[in-house]
């Protein structure tokens, strides 16, 4: 009879699978994950303990280097918390301009994530079309913005650059064609016996380990968490009308598919602001000022808080940022992995969950 | 046998992680509802948890206070025996359980509410340190 041992599998830090270095400890009996551990900093950036002291028209770059794959959020929500502290207002059509890079932004790192998961599964061809689409997207950002990762658009009372009627139009002709594809791609993903094996029913996360481990963004959507988009709350979204996306699965499948039913919300909500958007100027102007707030704002991956504290020159005397992948990664490691009935499952499923562990070492 | 240098001592990474601002805001706030000093639950959360689980100590912390030992059960809520094992898994369920059940017998023994409680807290507290 052959003997069942209990064995330690590590995965990682340099994992074929993983984007950035992670280690999980997989406490095994057989092919059951029993007990997950991870192991991060690999890649402890230290960015929150560089921003201070420093004045926020250098902090406002660093922020959005903390994360390459979901930066113009950590802009918008950097500046948004400044806009707080200072009481600065902002012209009505600069906030609809922000929300057109923010969501160019979140459907980049949403076809990501897919990207990343598809390729875990082992569906290359899915995620090679997945990444030639994310170019269309990163194009039209970089249109918009100058630049493709570390746009820097977003200001204090403002953004840097308009959109000019002849951008706009290119854009939304590019849109067309990007919803085509991820319309073709989703009806891949859903209707793939083979994906549908290794995704349906794998990584299940209830309603209740989701809310007990304040699990925030898709994953949290993905288990029937209602109320769980930040977005609801902010006055730019609700004017637009966003609702909020839930499936109730709360399995890998229920996760990828809502990160692709968003990225076809982003495109209604992109369209709504070029329609709607108000003429006018695109800077208000304003000084940063002393005070303290806590703001949060909705990424790709869930709620990103930035807790700041400045002096009356705007300097940011203290900065605490908590990133959504803090709360899923730790979901992920105790609730989605534990009970896994093959090891083969547990790399997909970390990857469902979508990770950014730049974003959670900062 | 070559042994990984990381895998020997995580302590000072789990220092750095809940001596953070936020963190430490959490630790006092858990310290403080525990009877435990802020220096011996940092050491006893170092010893217990993982480093995923460290850094999502104030998120789990602030769900609890919302949704833990909401069933209208006072000595439950009192003791956060949904607190200290679902949210910030720092006692065993079943010890909790029982911990829980002996309070609600010494109270229902005519002994006062406030020194079963208090039993019962302490009670916790050494579950925690052991």
């Amino acid at each position: 009879m052959k003997k069942t041992v209990d064995v330690s599998i590590p995965l990682g830090p340099v994992h074929p699978c993983w984007k950035e270095p992670v280690r999980l400890k997989c406490e095994t009996a057989g092919e059951r994950v029993l007990r997950t551990e991870v192991e991060l900093g690999y890649m402890k950036k230290g960015i929150e303990r560089i921003m201070r002291g420093r004045p926020w028209q250098e902090v406002m770059f660093l922020a959005e280097r903390v994360c390459g794959i979901c930066s113009v959020i950590h802009n918008m929500v950097f500046i948004e918390t400044m806009e707080e502290i200072s009481d600065i207002a902002v012209p009505p059509r600069a906030a609809y301009l922000r929300v057109i890079v923010n969501e160019l932004d979140r459907m980049a790192s949403h076809i990501l994530a897919n990207f990343s998961y598809c390729y875990t599964i082992e569906h290359e061809t899915l995620a090679m079309y997945l990444l030639n689409t994310r170019e269309t997207v990163l194009d039209n950002l970089e249109r918009i913005t100058g630049s493709r990762i570390n746009t820097a658009y977003m200001i204090p009372g403002g953004v840097r650059f308009d959109l000019l009627p002849e951008d706009a139009a290119a854009m939304l002709a590019d849109l067309v064609k990007v919803e085509d594809e991820i319309r073709r791609h989703t009806r891949i993903f859903e209707t793939g016996p083979l994906i549908a094996l290794r995704s349906k029913g794998i990584g299940v996360m209830s309603r209740e380990e989701a809310i007990r481990a304040h699990t925030v963004g898709p994953t949290a959507r993905a288990s029937g968490v209602e109320e769980s988009d930040l977005r609801l709350r902010h006055p730019t979204y609700r004017a637009l009308g966003f609702e909020q996306i839930t499936r109730t699965e709360g399995d890998n499948f229920a996760r990828i598919m809502v990160r692709f039913q968003e990225v076809f919300q982003s495109i209604d909500l992109i369209r709504k602001c070029v329609e709607r958007l108000p003429e006018g100027p695109i800077r208000g102007g304003g000084l940063c000022k002393a005070g303290e707030a806590s703001y949060s704002g909705e990424a790709p991956r869930g709620e990103l808080t930035y807790s700041i504290k400045t002096d009356e020159y705007g300097r940011v005397l203290d900065i605490a940022i908590r990133t959504p992948s803090i709360m899923n990664i730790e979901a992920c490691a105790h609730s989605m992995i534990r009970d896994v009935t093959s090891i083969a499952d547990v790399t997909s499923t970390f990857i469902s969950s979508d990770p950014c562990i730049a974003c959670n070492e900062r | 046998m070559t042994g990984y240098l990381y895998e020997k001592d995580l302590r000072q990474m789990k220092y750095n992680i809940l001596t953070s601002t936020k963190h430490d805001e959490a630790v006092r706030a858990i310290a403080q509802r525990l009877g435990l000093t802020d220096a011996k639950l940092r050491m006893v959360l170092i010893r217990r948890f993982d480093m995923s689980l460290l850094e999502n100590l104030g998120s789990r912390w602030e769900m609890g206070q919302q949704y833990a030992d909401n069933n209208d059960d006072p000595v439950a809520e009192e003791l956060g025996c949904e607190l200290f094992t679902r949210f910030v898994p720092l006692v065993d369920p079943q010890v909790m359980q029982s911990i829980c059940d002996e309070t609600r017998a010494m109270i229902g023994n005519e002994s006062s509410r406030d020194e079963a409680i208090a039993r019962g807290k302490a009670r916790i507290r050494e579950a925690v340190l052991s």
